[in-house]
C-alpha cells in the first residue's frame, strides 16, 4: 500500500492506494498516530484504494473517534466494493462519505 | 312426488273405509237373506202344519157325516135316499167350509192303484179352479207312488190322516193341500177314503206380508248397521290413521319433532301405533341430534388429520427436483401413508456444499401416534446432522434423546447416510433398517448386506456403528421401508424382497423419479383391490459426480498472518484463469483475509500451527469455493455473534466485523469439525 500526506495547514489529506487489509492497516494506523496533531479536518482520499478489510475499517473507526474531538473527517472517492463493505457494517452511517 | 304421496295415501284410506265399510253391507246383506230364509222356511212349515191340522179335523168332521157300512150299497144299487141326503150334507158342508172339493173314494187295496169315486163335491169358486164333478162309480187308475203309499197307509191305519201338498200343479189346477182321512165302518176298519181339498192361497197371503217384515227389518238392520261402523270406523280408524300418516308424512319432510299425537283411538293397535310415531320421532330427533353432532365432529377430526397430513408432508423434502442447481447427483423419494398420515419419513439435504445425508425411517405404528413420533425422530436427526458429527454419532445421539421420552415406548428403524458428493464415499449407520439396494453402472439392483444395529428408542446408551462403501459416477442407491417387501395382495401374499429387486431393475435405467414410480405401480398391480396395509415410502439416489470440483488445488502453510498475501496470491491465480470479475476476486480477497486473520490469530494461539487453504471450482453454477482446514482448537465462526452495525462511532466496539463481512459478501458459508480439524468452506458464484 502506498500512503501519500498533503498538509495544508490544519488541513490533512492523505491518499491511499492498494489494499488496507490486516497487513497494511498497522502501518496506517502509525501514520496516523503521530499525524493528527492540530488537524482539524482530515480527508482520506480512497481514489485508488482497491479495497479494504476489518482490520482497515478498526484504524477508521478509532481514527474517526479522535477526530469527533478535535474536527471533522471524511472520505472520498470511495469505488463499489468498498462501499458496499461501509453499507453492510453500518459504517456509512458512522463515516462521511464523499 | 310430496302431493303424489299424499294424494295417494288418501285413496289408500278411502279404499280401507270402503272395503270394510262395503265388506260389513254384504256381510249384513247375506245375514239378512239367511234370516229371511230360514224364518220363510220356518213359517211355511209351521203353517203348513197348521194347515195340516186343520183340514184334517174339517175331513175327520165329515166322515161323520157318512155311514160307512153302506157304502158298498151305495155303489152296487142306486143312489138311495140315505145317499142322496149324505150327499146334500157333505155339499153344505164343502160350501160351508170354504173348501175345494169334498170326495170319498174307495180304493182297490189289491195293489192301491185304482179307485171308484163315491161321494164327489166341489165348490170351483173357493180356489179358482176347473174342476168336474165325478159321478158315483166313476173309476179311475193312479199311477202316482205317494197317493198310493197314502191310500194304503189310510186302509193299514198306519196314520190318523195323510196330507199331500200340491204346490205347483198342471193347467187349471193352484197349490192346494189335500187331507186324506179313513171313513171307517162300524167294525173300525177302513170302508173308504175322505179326501177335502184346500187351496194354499191362506197360506201365501200370510207369507207375503211376514217375508216384507222380515226383509225391512233386515234392510233397516244393514243400514243402521253399516252407518254405524262406518262412523265408528271414521272416528276411531280411519281419522286417526289418517293422523298418523299426516303426522309421519309431516316428519318425513321436516324432521322436526312435532306435538305428540297422544291417544287418538280406543283402539289398542291404533293407540299403540300413534304412541310408535310419538315415540319414533322423539328417538329419530335425538338420534338426528347426536348424529349430526357426531358428523360435525367426524369432520372436524377429518380436516384436522387432513391439515395434519399436510404439515407432515411439509416437514420433509416434498418439491422436486430438490436440487435442481446440482448435476452431481438427482434424488427422488415419496411417501404413501396407509391412513392420513403416517409413521414412515424420508428426508435428506445437504449439510455443507460437498455433504448430502440422506435418512429415511420406520416408525413402530401408523396413524396419528406414528406421525407423531415420526415427526419428533424427524426433527431430532436433523437437527443433529446440522451440528455436524457422523451417522454414527448421530443416531447414537438421537437414540439418547428419544429413550429420554419414550413414555409410548415406541421405535424406530432407521437407515442413515451421508454422501461425500466430491468422493462418491458413503458412511452411513443402520438402526434395524431394512438394507439398501444398489444399482452399479451398467449393472443390476442388489442387495447391499450390512450389519444392524439396534432400533431407535429401543435401549437407551447403545452406540451405534458405521460402514462404509463407494457410489461411482452412475450408480443408483435405493433406500425403503418395508412397506415395499410386505404389501400383501387380497391372499394375504406379500410382494417380497425377490419382486421388489425384479421392479427396480425393470426401471433400473431411467431417472429416480421413474423407478420409484414403476415399483409404485408394481406393488400397486401386485395388491389389487386389497386395502393397504402399512406406509409405503421410498427413496433413490442417482450419484453422477462426473468431476464437477474441477482444479482442486490445496496450499498448506503456517498459519501467519505474514501468509495472507501468499493465499491470496494462491486464490487469485485460480481466480483469474476463471475469468473471474476484479470486484468479485476483491470481495473474495477480503473474505479470506478475514479468514485466515482469524485463523492465523486464534487457532493455535499461543503456539503456532498449519493451515491448509484448497481452491475449487463449480459449473453449473460457476462457483469458487475455497475450504479453510485447521487442526487448532475448535472454533466455529458462524457462531460468533454478530456485531451491532446501528450504533454510533463512540459506542462501536472493534471486533467480529470480519466475520461478519465475509458472511455477507459470500454466497455459502459453512463450518464442521471433524477428524480433529475445523473445515470452514465459503462459496462464491461467480
Amino acid at each position: 500500500m502506498t500512503i501519500t500526506q498533503n498538509r495544508d495547514n490544519t488541513a490533512l489529506t492523505i491518499a491511499l492506494e492498494g489494499r488496507l487489509d490486516t497487513l497494511t492497516a498497522p502501518e496506517l494506523e502509525t501514520l496516523l498516530s503521530g499525524a493528527l496533531e492540530g488537524v482539524e479536518t482530515l480527508t482520506l482520499d480512497f481514489e485508488k484504494l482497491d479495497y479494504i478489510s476489518s482490520a482497515g475499517l478498526r484504524v477508521l473507526l478509532s481514527t474517526q473517534k479522535k477526530m469527533n474531538g478535535q474536527g471533522s473527517m471524511k472520505v472520498t472517492h470511495v469505488n463499489e466494493i468498498i462501499r458496499e463493505i461501509f453499507d453492510v457494517t453500518g459504517f456509512s452511517d458512522i463515516l462521511t462519505v464523499e | 312426488m310430496q302431493r303424489n304421496r299424499t294424494e295417494k295415501k288418501r285413496k289408500l284410506r278411502n279404499g280401507i273405509a270402503l272395503n270394510i265399510i262395503g265388506a260389513i253391507v254384504v256381510l249384513l246383506i247375506l245375514f239378512g237373506s239367511i234370516i229371511t230364509t230360514i224364518g220363510y222356511f220356518s213359517f211355511t212349515e209351521s203353517l203348513k202344519k197348521e194347515y195340516a191340522v186343520t183340514t184334517y179335523h174339517m175331513a175327520n168332521t165329515a166322515t161323520a157325516l157318512i155311514n160307512g157300512d153302506h157304502l158298498d150299497e151305495y155303489l152296487a144299487g142306486e143312489e138311495t135316499e140315505e145317499y142322496l141326503r149324505t150327499e146334500r150334507y157333505l155339499d153344505a158342508y164343502c160350501k160351508k167350509m170354504n173348501v175345494s172339493l169334498i170326495y170319498v173314494i174307495a180304493v182297490d187295496t189289491s195293489d192301491y192303484g185304482r179307485f171308484v169315486s163315491i161321494f164327489n163335491l166341489l165348490d170351483n169358486t173357493v180356489g179358482d179352479t176347473s174342476y168336474t164333478k165325478w159321478e158315483l162309480g166313476h173309476q179311475r187308475d193312479t199311477t202316482n207312488d205317494e197317493y198310493r203309499q197314502k191310500y194304503r197307509a189310510m186302509y193299514e191305519q198306519t196314520a190318523p190322516y195323510e196330507t199331500v201338498y200340491r204346490r205347483r200343479v198342471g193347467e187349471g189346477l193352484r197349490p192346494h193341500i189335500t187331507t186324506m182321512v179313513p171313513v171307517r165302518d162300524s167294525e173300525g176298519k177302513t170302508a173308504a177314503i175322505l179326501c177335502v181339498q184346500r187351496p194354499m192361497r191362506e197360506l201365501t197371503d200370510a207369507r207375503r206380508p211376514y217375508l216384507l217384515r222380515i226383509a225391512a227389518g233386515a234392510a233397516l238392520m244393514c243400514i243402521v248397521a253399516g252407518v254405524g261402523a262406518a262412523m265408528y270406523i271414521r272416528t276411531q280408524f280411519i281419522r286417526p290413521i289418517r293422523e298418523v300418516s299426516d303426522e309421519a308424512t309431516r316428519f318425513a319432510k321436516e324432521n322436526v319433532k312435532g306435538e305428540p299425537l297422544g291417544r287418538i283411538s280406543k283402539l289398542d293397535e291404533i293407540a299403540n301405533l300413534a304412541q310408535s310415531i310419538d315415540t319414533m320421532e322423539t328417538d329419530m330427533a335425538s338420534y338426528v341430534e347426536n348424529l349430526t353432532a357426531a358428523t360435525a365432529e367426524r369432520e372436524r377430526m377429518g380436516t384436522e388429520l387432513s391439515l395434519a397430513a399436510t404439515i407432515q408432508e411439509a416437514s420433509i423434502p416434498n418439491v422436486f427436483p430438490a436440487f435442481p442447481n446440482r448435476k452431481d447427483f438427482d434424488i427422488y423419494a415419496s411417501m404413501t401413508p396407509a391412513k392420513e398420515v403416517g409413521g414412515d419419513f424420508y428426508n435428506f439435504f445437504l449439510i455443507d456444499d460437498d455433504h448430502l445425508m440422506i435418512v429415511i425411517g420406520d416408525v413402530s405404528g401408523k396413524g396419528v401416534p406414528g406421525a407423531l413420533f415420526m415427526m419428533v425422530t424427524n426433527i431430532l436427526i436433523s437437527d443433529r446432522a446440522h451440528l455436524g458429527g457422523s451417522p454414527g454419532e448421530i443416531l447414537t445421539s438421537v437414540n439418547k434423546d428419544i429413550c429420554e421420552h419414550n413414555q409410548a415406548e415406541m421405535f424406530v428403524t432407521i437407515w442413515l447416510g451421508i454422501l461425500e458428493l466430491s468422493t462418491g464415499k458413503v458412511v452411513a449407520a443402520n438402526a434395524g433398517h431394512d438394507d439398501a439396494a444398489i444399482c452399479r453402472k451398467d449393472g443390476s439392483f442388489e442387495l447391499f448386506k450390512t450389519k444392524h444395529g439396534f432400533v431407535l428408542g429401543g435401549i437407551d446408551g447403545i452406540v451405534y456403528r458405521e460402514f462404509e462403501f463407494r457410489l461411482e459416477p452412475g450408480d443408483k442407491l435405493f433406500l425403503y421401508t418395508d412397506g415395499v417387501p410386505e404389501a400383501t395382495n387380497a391372499n394375504n401374499g406379500m410382494f417380497g424382497m425377490e419382486r421388489t429387486i425384479e421392479a427396480l431393475n425393470r426401471f433400473k435405467e431411467r431417472t429416480p423419479q421413474e423407478i420409484l414410480a414403476g415399483v409404485h405401480e408394481s406393488v400397486d398391480a401386485f395388491a389389487g383391490d386389497a386395502p393397504q396395509f402399512d406406509d409405503l415410502t421410498m427413496l433413490c439416489l442417482h450419484y453422477k459426480g462426473k468431476g464437477t470440483k474441477m482444479n482442486a488445488r490445496e496450499l498448506t502453510l503456517d498459519a501467519a498472518v505474514k501468509n495472507i498475501a501468499a493465499v491470496t496470491d494462491f486464490v487469485d491465480e485460480t481466480l483469474e484463469a476463471m475469468n473471474c470479475p476484479k470486484k468479485t476476486q476483491m470481495q473474495i480477497d477480503v473474505a479470506i483475509d478475514e479468514l485466515f486473520t482469524n485463523i492465523a490469530s486464534y487457532a493455535y494461539a499461543p503456539e503456532t500451527g498449519k493451515a491448509t487453504v484448497r481452491i475449487e471450482t463449480e459449473e453449473d453454477p460457476r462457483a469458487a469455493v475455497i475450504t479453510f482446514i485447521d487442526r487448532g482448537r475448535p472454533y466455529n465462526p458462524l457462531l460468533a455473534e454478530e456485531p451491532d452495525i446501528t450504533l454510533s462511532a463512540e459506542e462501536r466496539r472493534i471486533g467480529g466485523l470480519g466475520i461478519f463481512i465475509a458472511r455477507k459478501t459470500m454466497d455459502d458459508m459453512r463450518y464442521e469439525y471433524r477428524d480433529g480439524q475445523n473445515i470452514l468452506r465459503i462459496k462464491k458464484l461467480i
